[in-house]
């Protein structure tokens, strides 16, 4: 570190970022947590590596490389990527695991048709007949197309009143 | 020049109307299941086996050896354009091939891809036709000792490919490791980070991880206001690769290559192995080494090349030893077996004109390949140029449909969900995805050969320095492994750009 | 505006409407009239596609729709060694329409080991019908200085884990057979285990990285053929019809037999008419001749027993195993 470098003020954040320091903190947890259940398996055994060896020695490694991150950062603070997009990844992931959640409940064809309706109407605001053509295309005859065609069987509702109409 | 004759015999055969369609049908098959995430060649080549049972059985193994080494392009195809790899091998493709087509450059890299799997998948049928017998022996000299000390070199590629900080990629790197460990280990045969979770003892499906850590993180990286879709819709001109592209592809293609074909003849070798390696190979190798990541047309052709060579060779084992050297192999197989076929030297002496048929079509087919994939290359990229948000809309879709149909499981939708989410992670934090994918892949297989070669020498661990190519091996490993060192005396040269 | 969302939802509720003509009928069923015509038929294979299992199963498919008169689906549930699918057969409804391809050693063993948390047992199960069972045998190095079985054994019981052998994996019928022979002769041989299967470990031996392998019948007879391996002796009761110069281990000398079995079950608790019909189907489509012929080719030996026997045999395996499970769990 010169004294240039002390003087000059840096254009990104004098401190460290905190998503930074979420995430030194999260490997670091993991990387213990590992360590300490990798004991627990055993570390060696009459013919070599036990089966906690390997993770033993990778929590090791996440902790000490935590570490070091965590010293690279308090010298040198990096600059933070941009946000991300909170809306989009909630809106995402939430209804990912919605459709999962429900797939076998109401079968492939249903959740699906809801699942690209979702994002196809009230995310991407496409109109009504463009939503329901690629939503009945993903949804109905996408089942149709890995069920005659592939031979692959999507799931079937598990309710037999919707199975009665195919769902 | 018997075997000459021989292999005329073959293409006469090969080339009825109804074996060239089966190719045909079998590559324009194969493509699409290697497209589709969830279903593997293992399973895309079982489930459609039992259409073949009715076939005369030239046919019928010509169709299921197209659709084998289909696959191996298919999942490049979204792996260069949606950022998804339809499958385990294309995994590394993603990387500078969807840099490219951020670029604009998608036709180019599809293109190379096609050429370099025509490259690679020929060149291994020739050396099956020229040498298989003595390659196939070959391939058995490696046991479980020479497999750690090529796992070693393997990881030692991690290093390579660690960019801007050794620290992230190390993290990168254990996090991968960690991951394939849960899971019931190949040691003392009990369950490892599972959490009581029936579904986790068979530890995390791969394609799940990597269409969450690749494909759904992507999605969910996209910042306000941005449509990076239609920025990147390409016009014709940019459907091609330059001469440029072609001129620095071509070392990658050799050495893509020679690492899929000497890896293919190794029983227990995957696809990703030998693409993973190329990938490595090119890291540290290519003069070019500097713009790997950002969408350097040999990160696509080393990878792709490889791939193709790999499923070639690996066909070697199959033909002269009737070892199956992979799971879909394997199935590949018990077709043969269900033919009445058995594969094996009796092959050849009880069967010769379907084996020399079934070898002519082996080249006939990687060129079918390749004149079905290239003039399609606008077509596949023209799905750019569909509006972001209905594009989004299918690519989920697409995804859950791959995920699920892994193991017929929500379950592994939720995987993918999850490593979406870490994916997203580790981009915010600018942790390399690389080396996450190489420890995954290579983690299984070093741990289980390390395990068997301290059995076959109960517990010595000299076994890995008292045997030849081992010894060889684990030194040349280790040499990669610290050659960063050496290179600390002169940090200059690491930024230089050789070829400005 | 409107009428655009109007004809939206006709097309909607057409489609929907069509979808009705793949349909299966959900309505109640009795035991009388199993199988229900347009209900399908599950067949749980707990391995992958085109492994041996799978393969058995979609060979007997066709001729099982014949019987039944109804759609029969193979299903595949792999992982965890055959765990998730046996997990998935005890716990579907006994009522007929899921049955489940079972293997063992897998399923004998899965329930015993406590660690790996099994949530069935061998009651949990309705044995209908067992297909094949593939003897295990014992093979050296063709230029392997034992000529017969006595001598290897004798060499092993003097220098314990002085030679290698492999297995498919921990816990896996080969390393039970090892663990039988350990305990009934004394000998030891030091295990390799081969998870990947009996494509790897055959890899293995014939690359010379083991001495011995220990495989099926199915496994060794292209070998032998080819001179690439001596087999030692047989684990069954009689000879192997594909392996005619092989004496059993019975024969010389050794009363051991092992070997894996492969046949159907369904959740435990099936009413008896239906088990009566799905055993009836069974047995046709296990004896039939082109799948019998079929199973010859891949080298499996077809060897029927009706359920009850099935039952019997599996109890007796159990024991088999239950003995062994010790020494097969050993881990320092």
């Amino acid at each position: 570190m010169t004294t240039e470098s002390l003087t000059t003020t840096p254009k990104s954040a004098a401190r460290v970022a905190r998503s930074v320091l979420v995430g030194i903190g999260a490997f670091t947890a993991v990387g213990i947590y590992v360590l300490v259940s990798s004991l627990g398996l055993g570390l060696w055994t009459s013919l070599g590596p036990g089966p906690g060896l390997f993770p033993f020695a990778m929590g090791g490694v996440l902790v000490a490389m935590a570490l070091v991150w965590l010293v690279q950062e308090l010298r040198r603070p990096s600059e933070t990527a941009e946000g991300v997009d909170r809306g989009l990844v909630v809106a995402v992931v939430v209804s990912l695991a919605i459709l999962a959640s429900v797939m076998d409940l109401l079968g492939f064809q249903l959740s699906t048709f809801l699942f690209l309706m979702y994002h196809l109407k009230l995310r991407g605001r496409r109109t009504w007949v463009t939503s329901l053509i690629i939503a009945l295309a993903g949804s109905v005859g996408a089942f149709y197309a890995f069920n005659y065609g592939l031979n692959v069987a999507l799931p079937v509702s598990a309710f037999p009143l919707l199975n009665t109409i195919g769902l | 020049m018997d075997i000459f004759n021989e292999l005329l015999g073959g293409f006469a055969a090969a080339m009825t109307w109804q074996n060239l369609l089966f190719a045909f049908l079998g590559c324009l098959l194969g493509t699409v299941i290697g497209v589709l995430p969830g279903i593997g060649p293992v399973a895309g080549v079982a489930l459609l086996i039992p259409l073949t049972l009715n076939m005369d059985a030239t046919g019928a193994i010509i169709m299921l050896c197209a659709i084998f080494y289909g696959t191996a392009y298919g999942g490049t195809i979204t792996s260069v354009l949606l950022n998804t790899p339809g499958e385990a091998a294309s995994a590394i493709t993603t990387i500078d091939g969807y840099a490219m087509t951020k670029i604009g450059k998608a036709g180019a890299a599809l293109t190379i891809a096609a050429v370099g799997s025509f490259v690679g998948g020929t060149i291994a049928t020739v050396g099956l036709v020229a040498a298989a017998k003595p390659l196939g022996e070959l391939g058995l000299l490696v046991g479980p000792p020479e497999f750690f000390a090529l796992m070693v070199v393997g990881i030692s590629l991690l290093v390579a490919l660690a960019g801007k900080s050794m620290v992230k990629a190390v993290i990168s790197g254990a996090l991968g490791l960690l991951i394939s460990m849960v899971g019931i280990d190949p040691v003392a045969g009990a369950p490892r980070f599972t959490f009581g979770v029936d579904r986790l003892l068979d530890g995390v499906s791969f394609v799940a991880v990597i269409v969450g850590v690749f494909g759904l993180s992507e999605l969910l990286s996209y910042k306000k206001g941005s449509a990076p879709t239609n920025i990147h819709a390409p016009n014709f001109r940019s459907l091609l690769p330059t001469g440029k592209e072609w001129r620095r592809s071509a070392p990658a293609m050799a050495r893509g290559t020679g690492i899929g074909f000497g890896l293919g003849l190794i029983p227990g070798m995957t696809g990703s192995v030998s693409s993973l390696l190329a990938y490595g190979a090119e890291k540290k190798f290519s003069r070019h080494r500097n713009e790997l990541g950002k969408g350097a047309i040999e990160g696509v052709a080393g990878p792709e090349t490889a791939n193709n060579s790999h499923a070639n060779a690996a066909l070697i084992p199959l033909f002269t030893l009737g070892i199956p050297a992979s799971p879909t192999i394997a199935v590949l197989m018990g077709a043969f077996l269900q033919q009445g076929l058995t594969p094996g030297p009796t092959l050849f002496t009880e069967n010769s004109e379907i084996a020399w048929a079934i070898i002519a079509s082996l080249f006939i087919g990687n060129l079918i390949l390749l004149l079905l994939n290239v003039p399609l290359v606008g077509l596949w990229t023209s799905i750019l140029r569909v509006p972001t948000t209905i594009l989004t809309a299918l690519i989920l879709l697409f995804m859950v449909i791959g995920a699920y149909t892994i193991n017929f499981t929500v379950f592994d939708v939720f995987v993918m969900i999850g490593f979406g989410l870490l994916g997203l992670a580790l981009r915010h934090l600018d942790i390399p995805l690389a080396p996450m994918v190489l420890t995954l892949v290579l983690g299984p297989l070093m741990e289980r050969s390390l395990r068997e070669s301290l059995e076959i020498s109960q517990g010595d661990f000299g076994i890995f320095v008292n045997r030849p190519i081992s010894a060889v091996l684990i030194g040349l490993g280790l040499l990669i492994i610290f050659s960063p060192l050496f290179k600390l005396r002169k940090p200059k040269a690491l930024n230089e750009d050789p070829e400005t | 505006m409107k009428t655009r969302i109007h004809l939206a939802a006709a097309a909607a509720a057409g489609l929907l409407a069509l979808t009705g003509c793949g349909a299966n009928a959900g309505a109640t069923n009795t035991a009388s009239d199993f199988p229900r015509k347009g209900k399908s038929i599950e067949i749980v294979v707990a391995f992958g596609s085109g492994g041996a299992v799978d393969t058995a199963a979609r060979l007997i498919q066709p001729v099982l729709e014949k019987e039944l008169g109804t759609n029969v689906e193979v299903i595949n549930k792999p992982g965890a060694g055959g765990q998730i699918g046996y997990t998935q057969l005890t716990s579907a409804k006994p009522d007929g329409y899921t049955i489940g391809a079972t293997g063992s050693p897998s399923v004998v063993v899965s329930p015993l080991d406590p660690s790996r948390g099994a949530k069935y047992t061998r009651d949990s199960f309705q044995p209908l019908g067992r297909q094949v069972i593939d003897p295990t045998v014992i093979a050296v190095q063709p230029d392997s200085p034992y000529q017969t079985l006595k001598d290897l054994l004798d060499a092993a019981k003097a220098s314990p884990k002085s030679m290698t052998a492999s297995t498919t994996g921990l816990q896996t019928g080969e390393h039970f057979a090892m663990a039988q022979i350990q305990e009934t002769t004394g000998s030891e041989f030091a295990p390799v285990h081969f998870s990947e299967g009996a494509s790897q470990a055959t890899t293995a031996f014939l690359g010379k990285h083991v001495d011995i392998l220990v495989a099926n019948v199915s496994d060794v007879t292209d070998l032998t053929k080819q001179g690439k391996a001596r087999v030692l002796g047989v684990m069954s009761e009689e000879r192997a019809p594909s392996l005619p110069d092989v004496p059993t281990f019975k024969e010389s000398g050794y009363d051991l037999v092992a070997g894996t079995a492969r046949g159907y079950s369904a959740p435990a608790g099936l009413p008896d008419e239906v088990a009566e019909k799905l055993e009836a189907a069974l047995q046709k489509a296990i004896e039939d001749p082109a799948v019998v012929q079929k199973m010859n080719d891949l080298g499996l030996q077809t060897s029927y027993l009706n359920g009850d026997d099935y039952q019997q045999f599996w109890a007796a395996q159990e024991e088999d195993f239950k003995k062994v499970l010790p020494l097969v769990q050993k881990t320092d």
